[in-house]
């Protein structure tokens, strides 16, 4: 196929309005006559609440309400994406340190915030759960309450819910070597520069919810649930989000806002606090327990897993992270026997979501280090040991999956060869490498519409939110090769419910795919339509013309589409307008309900140097290789694959939560929690890609920028454990626990 | 943030005679890259906030009179940086201005607030004391020569009286060839508050002055007179026998998040032999 | 109510006479008084340089200044970076090397690469990162800010 758009990198979609300062966040829609807010919060993790005055509060001249729950309709409504556990406002409890109590709104922000510290709140503090140890001692306090699961066995425990996947019976004695271990992985934040933001206002019989939401029409649905309107009176405007990472796909302070909105009969804003955000939204922290069997050549017998994820105190989508985040847990090789226990332990933390890698990271890191384990008690090559069992192109690496999808074995090799894996290193230099899998959507469902007009320019609207990833660029390549206009041509619409087609979610690296195809799809019966015109036009018959790839040849002579939709439309003129549907449907007796839409896959490997003396590690060269069957618009792709590195780099090397005795969190914002700048990277950096068009979206595209995230812990504490002769296994690794782990290592070689 | 009222002082009379009277209800601005954030974050509700920056008796910049290099209360982290006089008698307080904060950071903060906001992380006072600086302090009665150890009292308070405060900050020229150099400990390379800080100056006659901050309530400041440390022949367990009665008045809190008192007096001690190196190898180099 | 004070700025080359209250950061003046959306909040306490402008050619963290401390000064926000239409070639290059993701830091990340090239047009790949360090970029777009800083200051330098 010869392309002319796709597979180039023109400009990023929106790219002008962003270098000007022109393009519009929530955070910077004014409506007129919008009122500002104020969350009120306890600093308590776990408390009961006896009374909340809010008299003072009220007397603070511009202040025009204070809602607590008592002023919601009773019982406080409820929601979640997974059960509606979640009050709009704390209902009698404070079940983590942030949850907000009441919601002051006021003609400004300073009135707003006066009143927050005049709401006086007794509270009386609850015994606080807030690690998986405290969640699953008998002794915990209920962190949900049991009437919410009536049916579920699992209700008088903090488990939510405990989910089996795997194959075979574990047999011990089939392993030369088991290697034994538990890991932990981190409680961190999203972190999008962009704080979450959200404005309701009445719109009409209706109401109209900015958010800087991911999935607005999952928005849509809960809010026209919680009113009880119909899905056409609930208009949600979602405008591009200045990052998402998963912690903007789902509901969160945007129903107390309606009910603020609509008590009040106008707009109303609230822009949250970074530190507000890290109490919003968090990823999975994870203990994974793993007994790995090898034989001696390092053939993997068995992988036994045990994760026990830690959610926050509502589900939210956390539950789906754990079942979707440890189902692939044996990763991407043959494994006979796999089995894999994971818990969704809630927790009084705030709630934890969706987060770059949906909860693969925690486990990967675990699976992989466990693999470096054993090839340096084996004596094997720890790039040879990966390749013995990785599984090949169409094996059935999950018994009950999609078969491997891509030829796996060249990604590694091309990130070994980019590291110069077989080239003797400096002494003090050490190289890791690691694989990470992930599965891309399960189901999923993307409608699109396209519509070519006269002057053979194009508008796509989908439903996709971009939020950095570039999905506006992709869609406009697509539709700009397919109906053969300049890309410069093509305008994408995106973010409102109202007038753009339904699309499920943003999530899972599916945009490419799932609306890719379907923007394919409505380009192709564009070109049914204008097969259809041209014959009349030219009065020949249908089979005589062909449309495809922009275009259009007629008996006589070829020419692209552009050039020949004027005619086509005659003298009216108009468009032609296509719409795309692409779904994938669930699966009933699949264990998530659904298989892989496609496998995102990816290799990294680094080399570092390890200063014994602090700690301190030196990222000397970083290379990641992801099998993306084909780049849209490479520079895209990269530029999706450096950030998941760096983001990676974050838990890795320097992000957690700290938190108190008491489960307050003491790091909130900016200053106390680190994530990389500038001076913080790899000396060397070199992101590539695989491309054998064995993709399902267009031309041959796979989902990406999550699969170079998953393994970043893994190959980093491989080398790290390769020049300190230890594997670390807590992250972040910080100097100071690398610094430790030296210590003990020389406490033990070396006795007193 | 809460209400106050912006006071902009044109002299230093009339801004002494203004904290006279509203002292406690006020507080001082100058680069306001800390006062802004307790502001923010409602740590203070000062009923004023008096601007010292349109006072052009402290607009005095960085100048040499009478063997000392007098830095005025406005002079920013940055100009300190680009100043050729600091950098020919004082390099160690660029490398400590160089890691505060970012650059637009440094643009801002000034080296008199880093001083009178007593952090015992503020990277600019172990160099400071390590140069023997006298703060100038200002009031209603005779302006006072406070040297900068006596300054401190405790993290966050300092000797500073009601109505006082600071309009320069001295450094006397040294007499003595002396190399130094100040460096310190962070959770990441980029801009960042520091676990560990530490500054050591060497004169030519082997007395070596140390400096550590944010292992204690206040930065500390140790003399040594052996000359073992300047000695290229003593031995290294010499050596760390020193160090470790220098180092011996660290006391790192437990409660910190940044860094435990375990590790973070592991790190004084790399610190101080690697910012005894640079200073030697200064010295050697003629001076700095 | 705290009382309004008079004040005078240049904003990209505009004149501006506002009555701000001594309470609100410039940073408030830009976004709200003037609607200079491009100048944004993220951290709200000078970590993060999203809301990084310059002030008298210095580049700062708009939070971190009251409104009426800029009385007098002249200033540059990511929307004064182009003139008539025409883009600014730190601009440029942030669209032709990929600089730009979800976008939100890209405003304080111009105005602190101009920043950094005024002071020092030829900097070396670690001056740039030392220079960029105070903007923070989460979709991890470092790499190609770094290149689009040097590609403007090696194509300043064929100019010469």
């Amino acid at each position: 196929m010869n392309l002319q758009t796709v597979g180039t990198s023109p400009h990023r979609g929106g790219g002008f309005e962003r270098i000007t300062g022109q393009q519009k966040y929530v955070a910077d829609i004014k409506l007129s006559g919008m009122l500002e807010s104020k969350l009120v919060t306890i600093d308590s993790a776990h408390a009961k609440i006896l009374s909340i005055d809010t008299t003072d509060a009220k007397k603070i001249p511009g202040v025009r309400l204070v809602m607590t729950s008592a002023d919601l309709p009773q019982p406080v409504p409820r929601f979640g994406p997974q059960i509606a556990d979640r009050p709009v406002l704390a209902d009698g409890e404070v079940k983590f340190h942030g949850e907000p109590v009441a919601l002051v709104v006021a003609e400004t922000i300073e009135a707003a915030e006066e009143a927050v510290r005049l709401v006086n709140v007794q509270y009386e503090e609850l015994p606080v759960a807030f690690t998986v140890a405290t969640a699953l001692d008998p002794a915990a306090p209920l962190v949900m309450d049991a009437s919410l699961r009536p049916d579920e066995p699992l209700a008088k425990t903090n488990i939510f819910k405990e989910h089996h996947f795997g194959w075979g019976e574990i047999d011990d004695s089939k392993a030369d070597l088991i290697v034994d271990n538990t890991y932990s992985f981190p409680m961190v934040t999203q972190f999008a520069i962009e704080p979450h933001a959200f404005i309701a206002a009445p719109d009409k019989d209706g109401i109209a919810v900015w958010s800087t939401i991911q999935h607005p029409y999952w928005l849509q649905k809960i809010l026209a649930n919680l009113l009880n309107l119909p899905l056409s009176k609930v208009r949600v405007y979602a405008p591009d989000p200045g990052g998402g990472f998963g912690g903007k796909q789902h509901t969160k302070y945007e129903p107390a806002l309606v009910f603020a909105a609509v008590k009040l009969g106008c707009p109303v804003r609230l822009v949250l606090t970074l530190e507000e955000t890290f109490q919003a939204v968090r990823r999975t922290s994870c203990d994974t327990h793993i007994r790995t069997g090898f034989t001696r050549d390092g053939k993997i017998v068995f992988q036994d897993i045990t994760a026990n994820y830690l959610l926050g105190a509502y589900v939210d989508i956390a539950d789906r992270v754990v079942a979707k985040g440890s189902y692939a847990g044996a990763g991407p090789y043959n494994v006979p026997v796999v089995r894999i226990v994971s818990r969704s332990i809630l927790s009084h933390t705030p709630p934890a979501t969706a987060f770059r890698g949906f909860g693969n990271p925690e486990v990967n890191w675990a699976v992989e280090s466990n693999i470096d384990e054993a090839a340096r008690l084996l004596g094997i090559d720890r790039l040879e040991i990966r390749l013995r069992n990785l599984a090949e192109k169409g094996d059935k690496f999950i018994p009950y999956d999609k078969p491997s999808d891509g030829n796996w074995r060249q990604t590694v090799l091309r990130a070994a060869e980019l590291i110069e894996w077989q080239k003797p290193l400096l002494p003090s230099h050490h190289r890791g490498i690691a694989v990470g899998i992930k599965l891309g959507p399960t189901t999923g469902l993307s409608y699109s519409l396209v519509r070519l007009l006269v002057d053979g320019s194009v508008i796509v609207s989908c439903g996709t939110s971009d939020m950095g990833q570039g999905a506006r660029t992709v869609f406009a390549q697509i539709a700009a090769e397919e109906l053969g206009v300049p890309y410069e041509k093509v305008n994408v619409i995106m973010g409102d419910t109202a007038t753009v087609l339904y699309d499920q979610q943003t999530s899972a690296s599916r945009s490419t795919v799932l609306m890719g195809n379907s923007v394919l799809k409505a380009c192709y019966s564009i070109h049914a339509q204008l097969k259809t015109r041209l014959a009349k036009v030219y009065q020949i018959d249908e089979s005589e013309i062909t449309v495809e790839h922009g275009k259009v040849k007629l008996p006589d002579r070829e020419a692209p589409i552009a050039e020949l939709i004027k005619s086509a439309l005659g003298k009216l003129g108009g468009e032609i307008v296509g719409v795309g549907e692409e779904r994938k449907d669930a699966e009933k007796d699949h264990p998530l309900g659904g298989s892989a839409c496609f496998y995102e896959f990816n290799c990294t490997a680094i080399e570092a140097e390890v200063d014994k003396n602090t700690g301190d590690i030196t990222i000397t060269r970083y290379v990641t290789v992801s099998d993306v069957g084909k780049s849209i618009n490479p520079m895209q792709v990269h530029m999706q694959d450096e950030g998941a590195a760096v983001q990676g780099l974050g838990h890795t090397l320097m992000e957690h939560y700290i938190f108190d005795e008491k489960g307050r969190i003491r790091n909130l914002g900016a200053a106390d929690y680190r994530i990389l700048t500038t001076m913080d990277l790899p000396k060397e950096f070199y992101s590539e890609t695989v491309e054998n068009a064995d993709g399902p979206g267009p031309y041959g595209a796979k989902g990406m920028s999550e699969g170079a995230l998953l393994c970043v812990s893994a190959a980093v504490a491989c080398a790290v454990g390769d020049a300190i002769g230890t594997t670390i296994k807590d992250l972040p690794l910080t100097p100071e626990r690398v610094w430790t782990a030296i210590q003990t290592q020389k406490s033990i070689s070396s006795p007193q | 943030m809460h209400d106050f009222e912006y006071i902009r002082p044109k002299t230093i009379d009339e801004a002494v005679s203004f904290l006279d009277v509203h002292g406690p209800d006020a507080r001082i601005l100058a680069g306001g890259t800390d006062l802004l954030i307790q502001l923010r974050n409602n740590d203070i509700q000062p009923s004023f906030v008096l601007d010292l920056k349109n006072i052009p008796e402290l607009q005095t910049g960085i100048q040499m009179k009478n063997g000392f290099v007098s830095i005025g209360a406005t002079v920013t982290m940055s100009e300190l940086i680009m100043n050729p006089l600091i950098d020919r008698y004082f390099p160690a307080l660029i490398d400590a201005a160089e890691v505060v904060g970012s650059v637009q950071i440094r643009n801002r903060a000034t080296l008199v607030g880093n001083i009178c906001n007593a952090s015992p992380a503020a990277d600019s006072a172990p160099p400071l004391l390590v140069y023997g600086a006298e703060v100038i302090a200002v009031g209603s009665k005779e302006a006072r020569h406070i040297p900068l150890n006596d300054f401190f009292v405790r993290s966050g308070v300092t000797i500073l009286q009601k109505g006082e405060f600071v309009a320069s900050i001295e450094l006397p020229v040294p007499r003595k060839k002396m190399g130094a150099a100040h460096v310190r400990r962070t959770r990441r390379r980029g801009h960042d508050l520091a676990s560990v800080t530490l500054c050591c100056g060497v004169e030519e006659t082997g007395t070596v002055r140390l400096c550590y901050g944010s292992v204690g309530p206040r930065p500390i400041l140790v003399v040594d007179e052996s000359g073992v440390l300047a000695d290229e022949r003593a031995s290294e367990e010499a050596k760390a026998a020193i160090f470790e009665s220098m180092f011996a008045q660290a006391s790192p809190s437990k409660k910190s998040m940044r860094a435990s008192p375990a590790y973070r007096l592991a790190m004084l001690r790399v610190l101080g032999r690697q910012a005894l190196k640079l200073a030697l190898e200064r010295l050697h180099e003629g001076g700095k | 109510m705290e009382k309004l004070v008079p004040i005078e700025m240049n904003i990209n080359y505009q004149h501006y006479r506002l009555n701000v209250s001594p309470i609100k950061r410039l940073l408030d003046v830009l976004r709200e008084d003037l609607d200079l959306i491009g100048t944004k909040e993220c951290c709200g306490i000078g970590e993060c340089g999203a809301c990084t402008v310059l002030v008298n050619g210095r580049a700062i963290n708009s939070c971190l200044m009251l409104a009426v401390e800029a009385d007098g000064a002249d200033i540059l926000t990511a929307e004064g970076l182009s003139n008539n239409g025409r883009l600014d070639s730190l601009q440029e290059a942030f669209l032709e090397k990929g600089a730009v993701q979800c976008g939100f830091c890209i405003p304080g990340q111009l105005i602190a690469a101009k920043y950094l090239l005024t002071q020092n047009p030829h900097p070396t790949r670690q001056e740039v990162e030392e220079g960029m360090a105070g903007n923070l970029c989460r979709c991890g777009g470092y790499e190609r800010i770094i290149d689009a800083v040097i590609s403007v200051a090696e194509k300043g330098e064929k100019q010469k």
